[in-house]
């Protein structure tokens, strides 16, 4: 085991990403995650990597497509406007079936908004984002841990279903300090037989996303269907801290949880009885674990730094007769956990058959 | 048009003291030796694309700016421009705005040499009567100094470190100036701070032009270039004096020098700021010579240039 170091969220993950084998990045400065290339514009050469920055994303996202089209593992890191010019390129590796990570270190939205710490692009992270019928892989760490261990899982996912992988991260996330153990897994990159690495002495090979024959894009979206299911089957992440006969079960993610799991201590030290749920992989949701949870539980809170976007994929995976309130902070503030606590004690007091409303912290 | 010092400090300023720029910053004296260019008789709509100049003047619910302002992303300031100028065209033609208004857009360089090349060459491809100005203080200096298109070589920012591994950056910038010339528009200049009253007078003629103008302005950032606040008019100077920032114009396709510069030793700009101070030492100083060799190319090339009839 390394030695316990202090690290910044941006730091750990691009160490994360070299723990992962990966040695070419692209990118274009945005805050709230520029000390990503400036760490790694340092850090690359040191272990024979690459460092490009880009004329733009869409140069980025395109260049993390070439790279990827010959094998490498790469990425590129961006937040909210920076991500939002990405989504071209997105749609076409994950028409193209390349693996690639994507980190998005939110900001608030919509448009230039702000640099604090926003979950405004859970949809976007989630649902594609770009056209076409697609999902990116989407893993939301909750801590400087996290940011590590979930970037070398995202790589590896990403290669094994040759899809675009999303880090969901946010300003908190990516500028703050905490203890972090740097552990990288042993390194295995996997072979890639579809990679372009040239046709002497064997079959040229073609990666496209583009399919005119009769039938053959409908036949591409089933093949993209059946990956996706898959991954809904296999790779879900998801931690929970549950109790016997809950009051209350709380669900959040990333920085936000951190909040929402000191309300959860606040909580049960007054004898309140307070589940919680957090979804780590946002895409794929982990959809039975809160299917079977809230069987248990009649009330689920979910709090969020937006304005209910995890809140609909946590209302559509609810145990029918099951309701689920939101405690909403957008635009860049932060729930505190006495006003969880609060709307914790509210739901408890308000018996059984809650509204599905909307609370501002 | 007088480009008396008498005269221009009469003109009414447009960007009102209180901004939140640092002391000392270029771009704010860019917009004001510029904007003093303008008629008198005109109304003015600038556009202004993310970056250092956009957030120190519009903080919510302030605003430094005592004309109209749109505030675009950071990509899109001559597209932006476009659409309002072609708007406003269309509302003169059909005689519902009366008054003279001119359309102004200022863009540092990542937004402008990098992300906004493609809207700037629509821009002045189709011929929209506007201003592109480039505030260049060659990095991304709001996002934390990193490297851009305009970057001078072997400069540090904090994505061209230099180390073992590198002497900061390694390419060359690119001619922004020229690049705009090449799309043959009636008016290009590349002026100076320092130069006043080259500046106005550039300015003036800008305004006064009946199509796409460009002007590309040295806006030396002592955060950025790492060297004391009181300095920056002196640096800008030294750029010019060099050559390595050299004052011309391209009027109708005419190449013309604007200010007689005895042309002195790039060294001397350069050790005037810690963004090069490590060119100084050991193995290093190679990247000097090239240096002053790129200028001396560069500046024989445009002297060709401007001697041509």
């Amino acid at each position: 085991m390394s030695e316990r170091q202090i690290l910044k969220g941006c730091v750990a993950l691009a160490e994360g990403a070299i723990a992962a084998g990966y040695r070419f990045y692209f990118g274009y400065p945005i805050t709230p995650q520029n000390d990503i290339p400036e760490y790694l514009s340092a850090r690359l050469p040191q272990v024979g990597g690459v460092f490009i920055q880009a004329e733009s994303e869409v140069a980025s996202i395109n260049m993390l497509l070439g790279a990827a089209a010959a094998g490498a593992r790469a990425m590129t890191s961006s937040s909210g406007p920076g991500i939002s010019l990405m989504q071209e390129g997105l749609s076409y590796m994950a028409g193209s079936e390349l693996p690639g990570l994507v980190v998005n270190i939110t900001r608030i939205g919509p448009g230039l908004g702000g640099i604090a710490a926003s979950q405004g692009d859970y949809r976007q992270a989630t649902r594609g984002g770009g056209h076409g019928d697609y999902h990116l892989i989407v893993l939301a760490p909750n801590s400087v841990q996290e940011m590590y261990d979930l970037t070398i899982k995202a790589f590896y996912l990403a290669d094994k279903y040759r899809n675009p992988a999303m880090i969901l991260a946010d300003a908190i996330l990516g500028q703050m300090k905490e203890p972090i153990f740097l552990n990288p897994p042993p390194l295995v990159l996997p072979e890639k037989p579809w990679a372009l690495t040239g046709a002497r002495g064997k079959k040229a090979q073609l990666i496209k996303s583009l399919y005119l024959a009769d039938g053959e894009m409908e036949q591409h979206n089933w093949h993209l269907y059946e990956k996706y299911r898959r991954l809904e089957r296999e790779e879900v992440l998801v931690e929970t801290d549950l109790q016997e006969k809950m009051d209350v079960l709380l669900v959040s993610f990333g920085s936000c949880s951190r909040m929402v799991q000191s309300a959860l201590d606040l909580a049960r030290s007054r004898g309140i009885r307070v589940g919680f749920l957090r979804p780590i992989s946002l895409y794929p949701f982990p959809q039975q674990a809160v299917r079977e949870v809230s069987r248990e539980v009649g009330k689920v809170l979910v709090v969020e730094m937006n304005t209910g976007q995890m809140w609909d994929d946590v209302r559509l995976s609810l145990y029918p007769g099951c309701r689920a309130r939101l405690l909403a902070r957008p635009g860049g503030g932060i729930p505190a956990p006495g006003q969880i606590l609060a709307e914790i004690e509210n739901l408890v007091k308000a018996g059984d058959g809650i509204d599905e409303s909307v609370h501002q912290a | 048009m007088s480009t008396k010092l008498t005269d221009l400090v009469q003109k009414p300023q447009f960007l009102s003291g209180g901004h939140r720029l640092c002391a000392g910053c270029g771009a704010s004296i860019v917009v004001r030796q510029i904007l003093m260019g303008a008629p008198d008789d005109v109304k003015l709509v600038i556009a202004n694309p993310t970056g250092c100049l956009e957030v120190s003047t519009t903080i919510y619910p302030y605003t430094s700016w005592n004309t109209s302002y749109i505030h675009c992303a950071f990509e899109n300031a001559a597209s932006t421009l476009s659409g309002a100028e072609a708007a406003y065209q269309s509302l003169k033609e059909q005689g519902k705005i009366k008054e003279d208004f001119r359309f102004i857009a200022f863009g540092g360089d990542g937004g402008t040499y990098d992300i906004g090349l493609q809207a700037l060459s629509g821009a002045l491809e189709r011929g929209h009567r506007l201003i592109y100005v480039c505030y260049n203080n060659e990095a991304y200096m709001n996002t934390g100094i990193q490297r851009s298109g305009a970057t001078i070589m072997g400069s540090w920012t904090t994505t061209s470190p230099y180390g073992r591994y590198s002497s900061g950056k390694k390419e060359n910038r690119k001619d922004l100036t020229a690049i705009a010339a090449a799309h043959n528009i009636p008016y290009v200049a590349q002026g100076s701070i320092s130069h006043w009253r080259d500046l106005v007078r550039k300015a003036q003629k800008a305004f006064a032009t009946d199509g796409p103008a460009f002007i590309n302005v040295l806006s030396p950032c002592h955060r950025g270039w790492r060297y004391p606040m009181e300095k920056t008019i002196e640096v800008a100077r030294m750029a010019v004096q060099s050559c390595i920032w050299p004052l011309y114009e391209v009027e109708n396709g005419k190449w013309s020098l604007t200010a007689s510069v005895k042309k002195q030793p790039v060294e001397e700009y350069l050790k005037s700021q810690g963004r090069f101070a490590h060119l100084f030492k050991g193995e290093n100083k190679k990247i000097l010579d090239i240096i002053q060799e790129n200028v001396d190319a560069e500046w024989d090339k445009l002297q060709k240039r401007c001697e041509q009839k």
